[in-house]
């Protein structure tokens, strides 16, 4: 059962060490001349004025919320979704119950304007 | 695979009420300001139906059901009307004080409403996960609520003070938990009742235990664990803070309950000596803290720690009529709360908290028949013969004596009740004897007049006729 | 010599087996990415009458450009990786590594034929799902990383819109979970055997559609590529980034393209199968039977057609608006799929042949 595993992780390995030798590649062989006006940060030419890490609109929060509430929900459908053959009329309608509280909160959200993007 | 169907029948009233909560949730998206009204009717009539429901259904013995997860008794019943009364007196009080300070919005309702579900449950729990699944549907709606003025400072102040906390006093609950789960092997309270004489790990079974207390503790607010109370009731919206004042009290009465005396009665012995210390403490820090106050919020705050204390006393006893005295006090005590709160709301006026003590100089002369309504409530609370409170306190220290003997604790009791007095009289000096410095008349709806008064006078009514309530609460317990 | 091959290898530790295996795999791939740029701008330039690259060759013939992309790849091996003043050095370097691994490492447990596989695991589906959800770390970590404006706020947006798509991606493959009743992608197929007609995209059409259109806006593709932008903020993520580490970024893209177009064709298009499966007379055939049979090279032709819808799209469709993505993913897909799940759960329960019938 486990030993079914093994190739994953040796893709992984296999996979980031791809990656790895690639970059380490560029650094090998590409030369390196860094100056001053090379090494700043692109800004169309101007002088970088401020601090890049700066204040972001919080609605990006707002979407990594929303998206943690559903991908739960998705991850709580996983198992559902595989035995629904086996639990029959019963299983089928709690989830639909599970689904119809889920798209309340949806609704509620939708309607807050908590999609909106102006 | 072929699932049993479990009974809903017994968890009929949750059902409907989640059901109701979900469509208020969505009617008042489709509301605009003006007609918000609808909400709060629809919210009333969804808590008055559930009330509905569970009397007429009013059971006479224990039903398990939903794999035993979920409890149906007499006491459960007995508590979820008792909420559902004073939600709906809440709702009713908070209604104005609502309108008046810009916060008359559908959330303020809908979260009540699921915080109300998350009572039923956890007065029906009979599981670990049901324990907890109910707390936190509770917990996090009441945090919600603390935090919905988000322009106030101190009211996020409370909010966040008052998550944290609680996410710390969930994280202690969930601890005992899981160690009472590891030592027993189960999450059934009536199977960890039975097996826990058990348990070999001693010392293993007494940290499960703490833990487990601490967390109720801290949901009850004794102290040692009692420093967000003041905190969170000064800093929410008035009308918050009668909501998480009132109802949550029953609901935590029957945690303590279900956990202590439903899962863990073989292990009274221990829990007793826990439970002496945490009402010592609730009752004298309580008590003489609450004089310093000079806002009427915190020092309810501190009376509400102080009447845990004498809350547990009856608990502590391990007989039924401890038990009955402990529910006693905890509706008497939900009674009195309604009515204080009430008091502050009724006061306070668009851009006005009358939340110090000093707005109550004079009440007499503003208004002599809420001035004496208000009287009964401090009477109440002090435990003044003949109001309310007076009874439910005797009949706590009767059974403590009775069936414990613990003499010295029962005297404590009640020399830290005659020092608490002192504040709650206080407050009735200043409506009689001092100045008023605002002389206008109180303004306020009549539902909620009508309501108060009906408040207050039940006070004085079942203070006259205590038999009936405490005959009751002893009907409600079954013998475990 | 290819049985000498196999015996070899069947003699050597299974580690060494399989880092062999996985090798003589990934050179294709990578090989099919190189191609697969040269192929985006040929079919691109033929869509917009254009000759696309036509220069580059090998010994002296230009061979319509075939050359090209090795070119592409050897120029930027020499080119000067920058790091930019002010930005986290250690993040900076691993971030497209955290692009490419997992975008490679998926490809473990896809199923080329019938247990023609690395890893038969059950969880196939739910592991596909978890590794690419980490590739969204490699950009954020980019953005971040990069102490540049655009950087950052191409990261951001890249990130809430994956994020946002990933939802209508997951229900989207709820639904195919329903119908197959596994996780194992190998079973999945095989609960679509038959003919073209017993395939999952015809029950779960909306998805299918949903599915496909989401991996596009996963992988950031036009007309989703907003978080590239290269009009309004240059190139989003990867401004910063030259030589090989903007080559590792590039690579990961397209590797993922071909995941997306390989998860489709395997999802609802029946993977390996033959659309002509269970036709004797078709697949007994001397010669070209075997061709109509099933076998890997359908699968191939399956994500070859995939790929060509992808710069299809590009050539085609101008970018969106940022709140139209958002809409699309929120306002649009999501309805849709709850709404199909329960279709779909009716259809299983009730048994709807050719399907889920006897």
């Amino acid at each position: 059962m486990l030993e079914n595993y093994l190739p994953v992780l040796i893709f992984i390995c296999v996979g980031l060490l791809v990656g790895t030798v690639m970059i380490a590649l560029g650094f090998v062989l590409a030369p390196h001349k860094p100056d001053s006006e090379k090494l700043s940060p692109y800004e169309c030419g101007f002088e970088a004025f401020e601090d890049a890490r700066m204040k972001f609109d919080v609605r990006y929060y707002l979407v990594a919320i929303l998206f943690i509430i559903f991908d739960l929900e998705i991850a709580f459908l996983f198992p559902w979704a595989i035995v629904l053959k086996d639990i029959g009329l019963f299983g089928f309608l709690a989830m639909l119950v599970f689904l119809g509280i889920l798209v309340v909160g949806f609704v509620y959200e939708w309607k807050k304007g908590a999609l909106e993007w102006e | 695979m072929n699932f049993p169907l479990p009974n809903f029948l017994p968890a009929l009233p949750e059902i409907f009420l989640l059901t109701m909560a979900c469509v208020v949730l969505l009617v008042d998206l489709f509301l605009t300001d003006r007609s918000r009204g609808a909400t709060y009717i629809l919210a009333m009539a969804s808590l008055l139906g559930v009330c509905v429901l569970i009397a007429l259904s009013f059971s006479h013995s224990r039903i398990l059901t939903f794999s035993d997860t979920f409890v149906r008794d007499p006491m459960a019943d007995a508590l979820k009307m008792g909420i559902m009364i004073a939600a709906m007196v809440s709702f009713l009080y908070a209604k104005d004080y609502l309108r008046e300070h810009g916060m008359f919005k559908g959330e303020f309702y809908i979260l009540g409403l699921f915080g109300v579900l998350g009572m039923m449950i956890l007065v029906s729990a009979h599981n670990f996960l049901t324990v907890y699944l109910g707390l936190e549907l509770l917990s996090l709606c009441m945090y919600a609520m603390v935090a919905m003025q988000r322009d106030s400072a101190i009211a996020s102040e409370a909010a966040m003070k008052y998550f944290v906390l609680g996410a710390i006093a969930s994280g202690m609950l969930l601890y005992g938990m899981s160690i009472l789960y590891g030592v027993t092997g189960t999450l059934d309270l009536g199977l960890i009742n039975e097996r826990l004489p058990n348990v070999q790990d001693k010392i293993l079974l007494s940290f499960g235990m703490v833990f487990l207390i601490v967390g109720i503790a801290f949901k009850l607010g004794a102290v040692p664990f009692h420093m967000w109370v003041p905190d969170v009731y000064e800093g929410a919206p008035t009308a918050v803070t009668l909501y998480l004042a009132a109802a949550p009290k029953l609901a935590a009465f029957a945690m303590l309950m279900r956990l202590l005396v439903d899962g863990m009665a073989s292990l009274h012995g221990q829990w007793q000596d826990i439970l002496i210390l945490l009402a010592v403490a609730s009752m004298a820090i309580g008590n003489i803290i609450a004089i310093a106050q000079a806002n009427l919020k915190r020092l309810l705050a501190y009376s509400a720690i102080s009447h845990v204390g004498y809350l547990l006393l009856g608990v502590l006893t391990g007989t039924t009529e401890g038990y009955a005295a402990s529910m006693f006090y905890a509706l008497t005590y939900v009674l009195m709360t309604l009515g204080a709160f009430g008091m502050i709301m009724l006061m306070s006026r668009q851009g006005f908290e009358a939340d110090r003590l000093e707005d109550f100089k004079g009440l007499n002369e503003r208004s002599p028949w809420f001035a004496f309504i208000m009287m009964i409530l401090m009477f109440s609370m002090a435990g003044v013969p003949p109001f309310l409170g007076f009874w439910a306190k005797l009949s706590v220290l009767q059974a403590l004596v009775q069936s414990t003997g613990l003499l010295w604790l029962a005297i404590t009791a009640v020399v830290f009740s005659i020092i608490g007095a002192f504040y709650y009289l206080r407050v009735i000096k200043m409506m009689y004897f001092d100045k008023a410095e605002d002389s206008s008349a109180l303004i306020a709806s009549n539902d909620m007049r009508v309501v108060l008064s009906a408040n207050g006078l039940l006070v004085l009514g079942l203070g006259l006729y205590p038999g009936l309530l405490l005959a009751f609460c002893l009907a409600t317990i079954v013998s475990p | 010599m290819i049985d000498w091959v196999i015996t070899t290898l069947g003699h050597l530790p299974v580690v060494v087996r399989t880092v062999i295996l996985i090798a003589l795999f990934l050179i294709p791939l990578m090989l099919s990415v190189a191609y697969l740029t040269y192929a985006e701008r040929k079919i691109i330039g033929a869509m917009q009458v254009r000759m696309g690259p036509n220069r580059v060759g090998f010994f002296g013939f230009s061979l319509w450009g075939l050359g090209q992309p090795i070119a592409d790849a050897v120029k930027l091996m020499f080119k000067e990786i920058i790091i930019p003043t002010g930005a986290n050095k250690y993040l900076f370097i691993i971030s497209p590594i955290l692009s490419i691994a997992p975008a490679l490492a998926a490809w473990a447990v896809i199923p080329f034929d019938k247990g023609v596989v690395f890893a038969d695991i059950n969880a196939g589906l739910l592991y596909v799902l978890a590794v690419t959800s980490i590739g969204v770390y490699g950009v954020i970590i980019a953005g971040w990383a990069s102490n540049s404006k655009y950087a950052l706020l191409g990261a951001m947006r890249s990130a809430a819109q994956i994020v946002a798509y990933e939802i209508a991606m997951g229900f989207a493959l709820v639904g195919v979970l329903m119908a197959a009743g596994s996780l194992n992608l190998g079973e999945i197929v095989a609960a679509q055997k038959g003919n073209i007609g017993h395939w999952f995209v015809w029950p779960l059409l909306p998805l299918f559609v949903v599915y496909f259109i989401s991996g596009v806006a996963e992988t950031n593709r036009a007309p989703f590529d907003v978080a590239e932008g290269e009009s309004e903020i240059v190139a989003g993520f990867h401004v910063e980034y030259s030589g090989m580490a903007f080559a590792v970024f590039f690579l990961a893209e397209y590797a993922n393209m071909i995941l997306i177009s390989g998860l489709a064709s395997i999802l609802f298009l029946g993977g390996w199968l033959s659309p002509l499966a269970g036709w004797d007379a078709a697949t007994t055939l001397p010669l070209i039977g075997p061709i109509l049979d099933s076998g890997v090279h359908w699968l191939l032709i399956k994500i070859s057609f995939f790929l060509f819808v992808f710069l299809w799209l590009r050539a085609t469709f101008p970018r969106y608006r940022y709140d139209q993505i958002m809409r699309l993913g929120w306002k649009v897909f999501i309805p849709i799929t709850i709404v199909w799940l329960i279709v779909v759960g009716i259809a299983v329960l009730a048994k709807l042949p050719p399907w889920w019938g006897a």
